[in-house]
Parts: C-alpha cells; sequence; structure tokens
C-alpha cells in the first residue's frame, strides 16, 4: 500500500488487520463453547492498536471476571455474541472509511472527472 | 488471512457440535435397546472435545500460531461410554431375560439426552452466526476493490 495509501488510511489497515485477529479469537472462542478446561481468548483492543502502529503482532490475554463453569469452561456466549457483532460493525465502519479514501485518490488520478 | 481462518475455526465447531448431536440422537433412539453387537443392553454415548490448534490446517493459519498469534479450533478426542450399571427390569416373557426373569434395560434419562441436545444445537447455531459474521467482513474488504 506505501505511497499510494498514507496518512489515515493506512491507520484503517492496522484497525482491520486487528479487528480480523480479534474476531478470529471470537470465532474459536464460540466453538470451544462446550471443551473442558477451555479458557476464554481476547485481545485488549486499545492497547494493542497502539501497538499495531508500531508494527508489532498482538498478544492473547485471558478476559476477567468470568465465571468459570464445573468443568473450568469460562465462555460467555453472550459476551462472544456482543464482540461478534462489535467487530463487525467497526469493520464496516473502516472499511467504509478506507474506500471513500480510495475513490477520493481515484478522482485525483482521473483529474476529478 | 486471519479472518478466512477464523471461518475454518467456526467450521471445527460446528462439526464436533454435529458429531454430539448425532450420538444424543443415537442415544435417544436406542433407549429401548436389550441388544448390541458387543452383547448386553446399549450404553449412553457421549463426546469429548478438546481444542485443536490445527483446525483449518491451511498454511498461513499454521504460520500464524507459529508466530504466537493463535485461534483454537475444537475437535472430538473422544466418544465415552457411561460406565452406570444398566437397568433391571423384571420382565419374565421377554427373550432377552435371564433365568431369574430380569431384563438389563440401558439406564437413560431422556431428559438429559434432550437438554444436552438443546446445548449442541444452540452452540451449533453460535458458530453459523460467527461465520456469518466473519463472511460480512470477507465481503466488506472485497467491496474495497469496488470503489
Amino acid at each position: 500500500m506505501g505511497i499510494m495509501f498514507q496518512g489515515v488510511a493506512a491507520n484503517f489497515e492496522q484497525y482491520m488487520t486487528l479487528l480480523s485477529a480479534r474476531q478470529k479469537l471470537v470465532a474459536s472462542n464460540l466453538a470451544n463453547a462446550d471443551t473442558p478446561g477451555y479458557r476464554t481468548e481476547d485481545i485488549d483492543f486499545h492497547a494493542e492498536f497502539e501497538h499495531a502502529m508500531s508494527g508489532q503482532k498482538p498478544t492473547v490475554i485471558e478476559p476477567d471476571g468470568l465465571e468459570v463453569k464445573p468443568d473450568g469452561n469460562n465462555v460467555s456466549l453472550d459476551r462472544e455474541a456482543r464482540l461478534l457483532s462489535e467487530n463487525t460493525m467497526r469493520f464496516a465502519v473502516a472499511s467504509n472509511l478506507a474506500r471513500s479514501e480510495l475513490s477520493s485518490l481515484k478522482a485525483a488520478i482521473q483529474e476529478g472527472k | 488471512m486471519s479472518l478466512l481462518s477464523a471461518l475454518s475455526i467456526s467450521a471445527s465447531g460446528m462439526s464436533a457440535q454435529r458429531a454430539r448431536t448425532e450420538l444424543l440422537v443415537q442415544n435417544l433412539a436406542n433407549s429401548d435397546t436389550t441388544r448390541t453387537p458387543e452383547g448386553g443392553p446399549y450404553r449412553r454415548k457421549d463426546v469429548v472435545f478438546t481444542t485443536d490448534p490445527s483446525a483449518g490446517a491451511q498454511f498461513s493459519s499454521m504460520f500464524d500460531s507459529a508466530m504466537g498469534n493463535n485461534g483454537m479450533g475444537v475437535k472430538v478426542a473422544g466418544v465415552v461410554t457411561d460406565p452406570r450399571e444398566p437397568e433391571k427390569r423384571y420382565e419374565p416373557g421377554h427373550p432377552d431375560a435371564d433365568q431369574d426373569g430380569y431384563v438389563l434395560i440401558p439406564r437413560m434419562n431422556p431428559a438429559e439426552d434432550m437438554v444436552d441436545l438443546m446445548s449442541a444445537s444452540r452452540s451449533f447455531q453460535a458458530n453459523v452466526s460467527a461465520v456469518s459474521a466473519v463472511k460480512d467482513m470477507i465481503q466488506k474488504s472485497l467491496d474495497l476493490f469496488r470503489s
């Protein structure tokens, strides 16, 4: 993307990559909702976004305050469902903003035609 | 790509829940079965799930997990048979009755299986929602090419 996709738009790219990584963890938590001993995984989104700007990989953490079931699993379907739709919406916002950035670039290339 | 491996993780969840449903339905269907190929009455079966780091087994997801950016799929680790003794019912006319007139009937609690069945179906739905959310995100990324 380098030269074409600069400034704010480059941040969208990081943001969307991070959202994808988080959505993957949510999918993983949902898939393991019945696996004994499985612990919910998540990333600290805001802190990781700061890190991602400097090109670091996100680290996976275990969120606090989740109720542990008798089989040692602590996946909360409600929490994961909320994150699932939250990530999708954030992603839609970022991709729409990135798209408008791209279309102004295109307008510039085509001399505003 | 992270989103594509999220799809395979959800798919692993769906197939694990389907395997569980198959066994639960088998349990319900065999709740009065007194003869099996192994001998004796039918015994209730259940699955054990375990996390599966290689779900999807795509190069990129293997690479991601090697890089420590893991997300775990799920797989069926094994099928366990209920160790509880079968019930004894006095039915002297039954072809499978022993010399005292008792028949061994599977120890089955339909409520237990129905509740598990509901839980399996809810978990399956949760995975389906995850698939459609991820599909939505992939579609949004593809739409960037169409501006």
